[in-house]
């Protein structure tokens, strides 16, 4: 008897585990690879990306649920969806609306998209008051560094600004995680990701929040660099509608944005509600719902 | 007049001088002469001459001149031995918190350097005294070889080939100038540690206010490199050592003529 | 479940850290670079908490690289190893100590492979190869078996390759491929590995 089937057997399965057991069963019986992008069939490496315990569902509850555990090590932005991702014609920006305090929907008005100047655009999520503050703070040290450098400052410099930030007050609390959007001569079209522990990325393509895997899902596979702005628009705002279905903590409405060399222009507000069944409709998609 | 700017060390005087950091460099003026000679290969000699001298002093058992900072690293003192020792408390103590970090001793430079932005600050901020003491540094480091610095109370500090501080120390170093000149017909790189010590002894005995030169009036000692294992190494010459330094090369002799 | 392996050779370090980089169930990044190049002949690579990890790798860069300006003369690698665990050592005792682990990769005054593993509890050990995590379980058997003390260039980066394809097999996450740096005494170089 292995470990894993001495685990197992004396720990608590919920009905979800007991399927995803039966399923990856299922699947290694088949002889298949149980993973998307492996090209190589080796029967011994299961390549799908879980955390390396056997139940990673209740690994990941006494981990990230803060509500039962405050000392949990690690805390999920809770109660959000956004994503920011370059592409040929500039930067797609896209949030839901909705705030969240346990089960309780706060808000489903939420401007989660923080103009911190007309060229820069920050994301909100995790504390609410925490991004507003810091993300409006970091709009004024901007333009400061304007007025004293007579230049606009670099989205790596703002960001950096930010994540200096975050980090002197490490392990008092804040929780922040943001993506600093905006595009400079120098730089062009850029994306930092910035959180409260620290960290602070590049990158291409970023999904924050308790509904970034289900947005991660929409927009990996339907994005490309060439993609036009109005097919961007539609992925972004298709992202977090997915991401909005499937995540309790994310929903309302979706705040869409754009960034070019010329700054970021507001593309529309568009209430979940109405556009899911409107997106059904046009896509065919959403086949579990009977409509 | 003049008191007025001489009763702070922060005030410059309207002729652009410090007063407090001048009668400092008097103070090491009058000073027992203390000098040292750089055999760029072999090392360093450096000598002084005590200038409190009693037959009631228990002599052998406390030096005032020359002082080990680290297994690299001598010094010899001219100025306030109160004051010098202070600042080589602090340099001993630098030198043991740079090897605890680092895991190696501090390049010479390091040490001069450091010890003098301290001596530096006491002619800057108010209220204090500048450090009534010059040094003459005896170093070797990996990076670069035997080297000798003098500094002065203002902070100031250069390197030399052969330098002296303290009384007379415009004569001895005349002399130094001379001695070496004479000594090598090559270059002053080719100078032997033997050659440093004879040439360090004749000249201060020619310069001394004492008639004759002797062991309890000297302190003598010598940075060079062990033969065998190439680290360098420290020596501190005794009294009998001293004397025999002397009869080898007729030098005590002088009370007989 | 970072990757951050070391293998010195007689006169050159190999550095491979993966490029995953990991937030919560999601990879964030697969072209991640957790090495910092501190002068022209030394290199650390770093894990452990997000946020310490930059913040403590960029201080002691800014520290070496000020003292290399000051004293006019690069910092040489035993020094910066002999430092890095100094400032752990420190942080360990303060109240928000750095969580790191790190190698420092170089070549030596005397043109030396240097590789030294240092932890955040402020443990250092040099030797011929290193890694932490869960890296270490998986490659230094292999490592053990396969390692000469005076092995080439070439032969240190096949040694790595195994290593890399051990861990393909058997790490549970995907990694993402490895950064692999060479420091010799020409600088430090990033290759296609």
């Amino acid at each position: 008897m292995s470990v894993n089937d001495i685990i197992s057997k004396y720990s608590y399965k919920s009905n979800l585990d007991k399927e995803l057991l039966d399923y990856n069963k299922e699947i290694s019986f088949n002889g298949l690879p149980n993973t998307i992008n492996n090209n190589s069939i080796n029967s011994l490496s299961p390549n799908i990306s879980i955390p390396p315990i056997s139940q990673p569902t209740d690994f990941l509850r006494a981990h990230t649920d803060d509500e039962t555990n405050p000392d949990c090590s690690i805390k999920i932005a809770h109660g959000t969806t956004t994503l920011a991702f370059r592409f040929q014609g500039g930067i797609i920006v896209a949030v839901d609306s909705r705030a969240t305090a346990g089960n309780w929907i706060a808000s489903q008005t939420v401007k989660k998209v923080i103009e911190i100047n007309p060229m820069l655009l920050g994301t909100m999520a995790g504390g609410a008051a925490d991004c507003q503050y810091w993300e409006t703070w970091l709009g004024t040290q901007c333009r400061l560094h304007e007025l004293r450098n007579k230049q606009r400052i670099t989205v790596a410099a703002a960001s950096k600004i930010l994540s200096n930030l975050v980090y002197q007050y490490k392990g008092m609390g804040l929780s922040m995680g943001t993506m600093v959007c905006g595009c400079t001569p120098k730089e062009g079209p850029t994306i930092y990701y910035v959180d409260s522990d620290g960290t602070r990325l590049k990158g291409d393509l970023f999904c924050v929040g308790s509904g970034q895997t289900f947005a991660y899902g929409v927009l990996d596979s339907n994005y490309k660099w060439d993609l036009s702005v109005e097919d961007a628009l539609y992925l972004g705002k298709r992202s977090i509608l997915a991401a909005a279905h499937r995540d309790a903590y994310s929903g309302g409405s979706i705040n869409l944005f754009h960034i070019t060399e010329e700054g970021w222009t507001f593309h529309g507000n568009y209430d979940v509600g109405p556009l899911f069944w409107e997106i059904k409709e046009k896509e065919g998609s959403f086949n579990n719902v009977k409509g | 007049m003049s008191r007025r700017y001489d009763s702070r060390t922060t005030i410059f005087s309207p002729e652009g001088r410090l007063y407090q950091v001048e009668y400092a460099l008097e103070a090491i003026a009058h000073a027992g002469t203390t000098l040292a000679i750089l055999s760029p290969k072999e090392g360093i000699v450096l000598l002084a001459e005590r200038k409190i001298i009693s037959k009631l002093l228990e002599s052998s058992s406390n030096s005032e001149k020359i002082y080990k900072i680290n297994d690299q690293t001598i010094v010899s003192v001219a100025g306030l031995t109160a004051d010098a020792e202070i600042l080589i408390d602090r340099m001993r103590n630098d030198c043991q918190q740079y090897l605890k970090i680092y895991n190696k001793l501090p390049n010479t430079m390091q040490v001069v350097n450091k010890v003098c932005d301290f001596k530096q600050g006491y002619t800057q901020f108010g209220g204090l005294r500048p450090f009534g003491v010059s040094f003459l540094f005896a170093g070797y480091d990996s990076l670069n070889g035997f080297q000798l610095y003098s500094s002065n109370p203002s902070g100031n500090y250069s390197g030399w080939l052969a330098t002296s501080i303290g009384e007379n120390s415009s004569s001895v170093q005349t002399l130094l100038k001379q001695e070496l000149n004479a000594n090598s017909t090559e270059s002053h790189n080719d100078i032997t540690l033997d050659d440093a010590l004879k040439i360090a002894l004749k000249v201060l005995s020619k310069t001394s206010d004492n008639t004759h030169l002797s062991a309890d009036k000297l302190e003598l000692a010598s940075l060079s490199l062990q033969s065998n294992t190439n680290k360098p190494t420290i020596k501190l010459y005794t009294p009998k050592e001293i004397d025999n330094l002397l009869n080898l090369h007729d030098l005590s002799k002088k009370e007989e003529e | 479940m970072d990757i951050v392996l070391g293998i010195r050779l007689k006169d050159a370090t190999l550095i491979a850290t993966s490029k995953a980089f990991t937030r919560g169930i999601s990879i964030l990044k697969d072209s991640d670079d957790k090495t910092l190049n501190l002068n022209k002949k030394n290199v650390i690579a770093i894990t452990g908490e997000s946020g310490d990890t930059i913040n403590f790798a960029e201080y002691i860069k800014g520290n070496v690289q000020l003292k290399g300006l000051r004293e006019g003369h690069e910092m040489e690698s035993d020094e910066i190893a002999s430092f890095v665990r100094h400032e752990l050592a420190r942080s360990l005792r303060s109240r928000s100590p750095y969580q790191v682990n790190l190698l420092v990769a170089g070549v030596n005054d005397k043109e030396e492979g240097f590789l030294s593993m240092i932890d955040y509890i402020g443990t250092r050990c040099d030797l011929p190869y290193a890694a932490h995590g869960y890296a270490a379980f998986y490659t230094m058997s292999l490592l053990d078996h396969h390692y000469r003390e005076d092995i080439s260039l070439d032969d240190g980066l096949k040694l790595l390759k195994l290593c890399e394809e051990e861990l393909n097999k058997r790490m549970p996450m995907d990694f993402k491929g490895l950064n692999v740096k060479i420091v010799d005494k020409e600088g430090i170089k990033v290759i296609d590995f």
